[in-house]
């Protein structure tokens, strides 16, 4: 809970470009996700979102940065518990033409109705209108550099 | 999915193994190999988590701040749930 309301925010689903900024040290990306979690903002991060994010590395410290973001207070994973849950992702996947570990991640956002963080809302917007209900997209940008 | 165990032999201060023992004996734990499995996971996770905050703490955070800022912007056009 935030200690300003009271109230639990409304959770962010960690998309794979932050994953995989952070399984790469980027310093800027990983102290954001941190102070996120310091202010008690939920983050939920898909399973195979974490899978894409450590293929992508393939290190050692890439592996330990990721297993550290699951000890944070409040990330919680978001598995793939059973055939129901494959079923319904499946079905995203046909939907969107997402690949499977991004197709994952908006199966989680929309089932949860939460909005994914990411640093590409690029990708995203292609794909936010494919579903049922549209995803709501935050994305990790400095304005200063735009 | 688990992974397969492997066996090695390691010296232990015997307090720890009489404590690991009594949890065997308390029924909290199968066997003193998952008390030791426990306590080495918790410990991986922690040193993970070290690592992170080592690693945010290069940093801008200036940069960061902003980019908080640029989030919690976008979020507020959102309804809370």
């Amino acid at each position: 809970m935030t200690e300003d309301t009271g109230a639990t925010p409304t959770p962010y689903v960690l998309d794979v470009s932050i994953l995989v900024a952070v399984a790469r040290a980027d310093a800027d990306v990983t102290r954001l996700v941190l102070a996120l979690d310091g202010r008690g903002r939920p983050l939920v991060i898909p399973v195979l979102a974490i899978t894409a994010a450590s293929l992508d590395a393939r290190t050692e410290d890439g592996d330990v940065a990721l297993m550290g973001l699951e000890r944070l207070e409040n990330t919680m994973i978001a598995s793939l518990r059973d055939a129901g849950q494959a079923a319904r992702l499946a079905a995203v996947i046909a939907k969107t033409g997402l690949e499977t570990c991004d197709a994952h991640v908006a199966a989680v956002a929309d089932a949860s109705v939460c909005p994914i963080l990411t640093l590409d809302a690029q990708k995203w917007r292609e794909h936010a209108t494919a579903l049922d209900e549209p995803l709501h997209i935050i994305e990790i940008t400095d304005p200063d550099e735009d | 999915m688990g992974e397969r165990k492997t066996s090695l032999t390691v010296t232990v201060d015997p307090r720890l193994i009489a404590y690991a023992e009594q949890l065997v004996e308390a029924g909290k734990a199968p066997d003193v190999s998952a008390v030791i499995n426990d306590a080495l996971s918790e410990k991986v996770g922690r040193d993970a988590l070290d690592r992170l905050r080592e690693t945010a703490a290069q940093a801008d955070p200036a940069k960061v701040d902003r980019m908080l800022a640029h989030i919690d912007r976008q979020a507020a056009a959102f309804p809370e749930r």
